[in-house]
């Protein structure tokens, strides 16, 4: 018998009984339908965590330290142990931010930061916070070693906060205030958010705006501090490390150094990377998606279990059907690829339906928003209908053996 | 000789108190071209003989020589060949598959068979013709009358051109206007060269036969003309 009149078959047979057919292909699509989603759940979040720690930096590890031992300046120590390490390191930069509220002025405007939501920070830096900090300049320079050294009052402007107090005006060789600090903008930086694709859905606009806050900044020499923070020093520094095998290193050294320098009663450090985090998180994420994973599986099981039984049920009931095809000439053989087809092609069309409904959840669920980012994968859906096929295949197999093994005329018998 | 059986027996629950014995050394012989009804009452074991001569079934003991071929200890696989080439079924109850139409289930044997379609249909509505069902080819069997019904069957039976047909009680379940109806055509069949093994305990019906054989508790006990075995 030929492949096609098989399909043919099962084709008629599915039809002949649609109401069955559709409460069997049920088990199907409520299983794979979850694992669309969920996958989808689990791969907006990684996507969001992702693109959050990418913001942050890459291979970067953050420091900071404090003393209340007055003989040590930990600033001036600690940044040039960073230096010292440059087996491992490019780029040192303080990172300082002024605590207080802040007065941004341009000619007639003034920006006063009290909503935390349009919050222009201003951070203290040196030459290398753009490259510390992956910011990449946009248009105009970034700070140099002599803005630093002879406390020039410059500075550069994230795109956000360019945005806000310039609008549609050209930022460069303007003359801006800060607390009626006169700063001249050298540079403006590209936008951290531009280019990160956190899929269609509408959920992604708070992790967005997590990181079109780093946008909203001004950075200025770190020698200013001595107008901003009661002329406190900056006692945290990003270090950019050569890559990301340095990390560690890097983060042991300085907690090394540090513990030495400073004991518990004296002071208090801190050293980590965005790396770390993420990998943490990362973990907990994969724990979180595994028990997820495992959830779809038993669906999809209870799925194919069901279908199962149906075929188990229709071979009884087409006991006598099947006697009378052997009786005319079926081979095993011929019966068995019947039920078989009949089988996956019930699992395939469930296996459809599933891909539309975890489709349309995922739709749904997205425009519910929950803060959840959805991202579905082409792959997956593929991978999800050939795993509905083989199931329809896997299950059927046990009913199809059995039908076809029937003496025609014990299967005869049959009512 | 088309079909040769020797010392056939069938034996269910061998060795135990409960040992029945439907068949109990027969031989049988039976010549291309014969019309031979095997008669009996019910529970002689002529059912079960038809089914060893059909290869529905596999005889405990004994030797079967299809057209010169010992066919005893064939695969199942090979048994579906023979089914499907050899022999054309009639059964009692039609045994036509619901869900298909009458052409469907003409055409299926055929399809076992791997014809192609063109020539599927040619012999499809060959087969219906010769019953005059070819204007029902549409009809599903619950849309059609018991006589039309078991037309279906043997234009099923025959659509594969089989050089055997074997019919168990095809008159059983029709009316005796229907039934003669049907009887006629196996003797039209018959007489274009197919040979008819019909089954039946309507000694009226076995009295068309030319050969009778009479089976009685597993036995054979009488095998003849219809005079000879005195119907």
């Amino acid at each position: 018998m030929k492949l096609g009149q098989a399909v043919k078959m099962a084709a008629k047979s599915i039809f002949s009984n649609v109401g069955r057919s559709a409460l069997t292909m049920l088990g199907i699509i409520i299983g794979l339908a979850a694992v669309i989603i969920l996958v989808s759940y689990a791969q907006g979040q990684n996507a969001a965590m992702k693109a959050y720690y990418e913001s942050m930096g890459t291979n970067t590890v953050q420091v900071s330290a404090s003393t209340w031992n007055s003989s040590i300046n930990v600033s001036q120590a600690l940044y040039d142990y960073c230096l010292g390490l440059s087996d491992h390191v490019v780029g040192v930069t303080p990172n300082g931010s002024v605590w207080s509220d802040t007065k941004i002025s341009y000619e007639s405007k003034t920006l006063t930061g009290e909503d935390w939501n349009t919050r222009i920070n201003i951070y203290m830096g040196n030459d290398q916070y753009g490259l510390c900090n992956d910011f990449k300049i946009a248009r105009g320079r970034e700070l140099s070693y002599l803005d630093i050294e002879k406390l020039n009052q410059v500075c550069v402007l994230g795109s956000e906060a360019a945005q806000q107090i310039f609008a549609f005006a050209d930022p460069l060789d303007k003359t801006i205030t800060i607390n009626g600090i006169p700063f001249r903008v050298v540079g403006i930086y590209q936008s951290k958010a531009q280019g990160k694709n956190l899929g269609t859905s509408e959920n992604n606009q708070w992790i967005l705006d997590e990181i079109k806050r780093k946008d909203r900044m001004i950075l200025i020499p770190s020698t200013m501090t001595r107008y901003f923070n009661q002329n406190r020093p900056i006692e945290e520094y990003v270090v950019k490390v050569k890559s990301s095998d340095d990390i560690a290193t890097v983060v042991t050294s300085l907690n090394g150094y540090l513990s030495g320098l400073i004991s518990e009663n004296n002071g208090y450090f801190s050293v980590g990377s965005p790396e770390t985090w993420q990998a943490q998180e990362n973990e907990a994420a994969a724990l979180q998606q595994r028990f997820l994973g495992g959830i779809a599986a038993i669906s999809l099981l209870v799925g194919g279990i069901g279908i199962m039984n149906i075929m188990l049920v229709t071979v009884t009931e087409r006991t006598r059907e099947i006697g009378i095809r052997k009786a005319i000439g079926a081979e095993r053989k011929s019966i068995i690829v019947q039920f078989l087809i009949e089988a996956a092609m019930i699992c395939g069309i469930g296996g459809l339906f599933g891909i539309g409904v975890g489709y349309v959840g995922t739709l749904i669920v997205g425009k519910l928003s929950f803060g959840i980012i959805l991202i579905p994968s082409p792959g997956v859906t593929v991978g999800a209908a050939a795993i509905s096929v083989a199931l329809g295949i896997i299950f059927g197999m046990y009913p199809a053996v059995k039908a076809s093994g029937l003496q025609p005329v014990v299967a005869l018998r049959a009512d | 000789m088309l079909i040769e059986i020797k010392d056939i027996y069938k034996i269910y629950n061998e060795g135990k108190e409960s040992e029945v014995r439907a068949l109990d050394g027969v031989s049988l012989h039976i010549d291309r071209g014969e019309f031979v009804a095997i008669i009996g009452a019910s529970g002689s074991g002529k059912s079960t003989l038809m089914n060893i001569l059909g290869c529905l079934d596999i005889p405990t003991y004994g030797d079967y020589i299809l057209d010169g071929t010992d066919i005893t200890d064939r695969s199942d696989r090979q048994l579906a060949r023979i089914r499907n080439k050899e022999i054309g079924f009639i059964f009692q109850g039609y045994n036509l598959i619901p869900a298909l139409t009458a052409y469907e289930n003409v055409e299926l044997p055929l399809i076992y068979q791997g014809v192609p379609l063109w020539k599927r249909e040619e012999l499809v509505m060959e087969a219906l013709e010769k019953v005059a069902m070819a204007d029902r080819w549409k009809h599903k069997p619950a849309e059609m009358s018991g006589g039309q019904q078991q037309r279906v069957a043997i234009a099923r039976a025959i659509a594969t051109h089989p050089p055997i047909i074997m019919a168990d009680e095809p008159t059983g379940a029709l009316d005796s206007k229907t039934g003669k109806h049907v009887l006629e055509i196996l003797h039209t069949l018959n007489e274009e060269g197919t040979t008819i093994i019909l089954i039946t305990h309507d000694n009226g019906i076995a009295a068309t036969a030319r050969r009778v054989v009479r089976i009685s508790d597993g036995h054979i006990v009488a095998d003849g003309t219809r005079e000879e075995v005195g119907l």
